[in-house]
This record gives structure tokens, sequence and C-alpha cells, in this order.
């Protein structure tokens, strides 16, 4: 008797952990890629615009930074830290507080995209490249 | 009643813009120092570690570095303020920020401000 319902347990764990996997899995494909497009849309529904320029390159005051160009992968984790909390900023925590990672992803694809920013090459003989966005890794 | 609902909704972008205009204007209150980008570019040659190779990554976590060649000097200089200060953590910026004075946090700043892309510094 012990031992049918110790199998009967080590089943049902088995089962629980195979549909928590695919749940995962469902999970990891209902997000999708990074899109520029919806970043743009979104950059002027959630009001990014009003300080940082639609391509990333405004500065409302000088101590607002330039997104235009930065590399995409940094955007992400600047946006995440905003959001956690790790990061705290008068207006950005306010901004991304609510931020889903789809919607950090898509921002970020659209700022990283837009010319701006340069890649500092500190190495001889052509020292300066046009910073690009855009996922690099 | 809340303060909020007093005012109608059309003015609350307009509080918010205005609100972001006070609090940038206190920032730039504080820095009376002028930078110097020529001094800034030997304070600059630590950066150069990280930030002066492309596509350079930092890790656990693995991203990558941030552009910083024309970014706005007074945002690497609140950037730098930050690490210093110890309201950014990241443990290389903290170190590298911890030995610079306010003048050379301006000058740095000042130094990448200026970068052109052509440059060939």
């Amino acid at each position: 008797m012990m031992r049918s319902s110790g199998f009967i347990s080590f089943v049902v764990l088995r089962v629980a952990v195979v549909a928590l996997l695919a749940l995962m899995a469902l999970n990891a494909q209902a997000q999708s890629a990074a899109s520029a497009e919806r970043g743009l849309a979104l950059s002027a529904q959630l009001g990014c615009v009003g300080c940082h320029g639609e391509d990333g390159n405004l500065v409302l005051a000088d101590d607002y930074p330039k997104l235009g160009g930065q590399h995409y992968d940094y955007l992400v984790v600047a946006l995440q830290a905003y959001r956690s909390g790790d990061r705290d900023h008068a207006i950005m925590s306010g901004f991304a507080r609510d931020l889903t990672d789809q919607q950090i992803q898509d921002l970020s694809a659209w700022y990283a995209g837009q010319s701006g920013l340069i890649e500092w090459d500190a190495q001889p003989p052509r020292r300066f490249r046009r910073g690009r966005g855009g996922r690099t890794d | 009643m809340t303060l909020t609902a007093s005012f109608s909704k059309p003015l609350l972008p307009t509080l918010w813009l205005t609100a972001c205009l006070l609090l940038s204007l206190g920032s730039a209150q504080a820095d009376t120092l002028q930078g110097d980008p020529e001094r800034g570019r030997e304070v600059a040659f630590t950066c150069m570690g990280c930030h002066g190779i492309p596509h350079y990554k930092n890790v656990y976590p693995s991203y990558s570095v941030p552009r910083i060649a024309g970014q706005t000097e007074g945002y690497i200089a609140s950037a730098l303020h930050a690490y210093r200060d110890g309201q950014r953590r990241h443990r290389t910026m903290v170190a590298q920020a911890h030995v610079l004075s306010d003048q050379e946090i301006q000058d740095v700043a000042a130094f990448f401000a200026n970068m052109k892309e052509d440059d060939d510094t």
C-alpha cells in the first residue's frame, strides 16, 4: 500500500513538472521578438518623446541623456533598473514602473536603431565610428 | 477631493512637464563648475578600457557597456555623481567615480560630450 501511494505521488510530481515546463515554453512563445515599430508607437503613447524626442536625440535639459544609437541591451538593462528601483530617478522611476518586458524590449529596439551616439574606438587608426544600435549579440 | 481631481485632465501633461523642467532646473543650478574637455581627455584614459572598445560587454550580467561619446555633458556628470554617491551600484563604475573630484567629473563629461564622429583623438 505504502509503495503504491509513493508511486502515485511520483507520477503526479512528474506530470506536474512536465506541465510546468510546457507552460513555460508557451509563455516564452507568447512574448515575441523586440519590435522597433511597436517601440515607436509606444514612445509616443507613453510620453517618452516629451523629453527624449522621437529619435532619442532631443535634449530638453542638459542632464537628460541622448538615447539614439545607444546599445539595445544597455537600454534594456537601464529600463529594467528604473523599473525595479535599482536606479531611482524622480521622473524615470515613475515612467518605468509599469512597463512589461515586451514594452522595454520594443522601446529599446526603437531608440537603439536611431542614429546619435558614437561608438568610441580608442584603437588606431580609425577611432570613431557612427554608432548605430540594433542587436549586436 | 484629491489634488489632481481639482485640475482638468488636459492640464495634467502640462503639470508633468512643468515638474520635469523645475527638477532639471534645480540640478542644473547645482552644476556651476565648467568642464574642460582637454583636461577631461586625461581623466578619460581609464574609461577607454571598457568604453573605448567597440561592442565591449559587461559580464555578470552580460550586456554592452553604454556608448558615451556624444552623450550630453550633464547626463554623464549626473551619472558619475550617482555612482560616486552610491545611488548607482555598478561596482566598476563606483570604483572609477570614487576617485574623481567634482571638477574631474565635469571635465571628463565635457570631453565625451564634445566628441565628434571623425575626431582623431
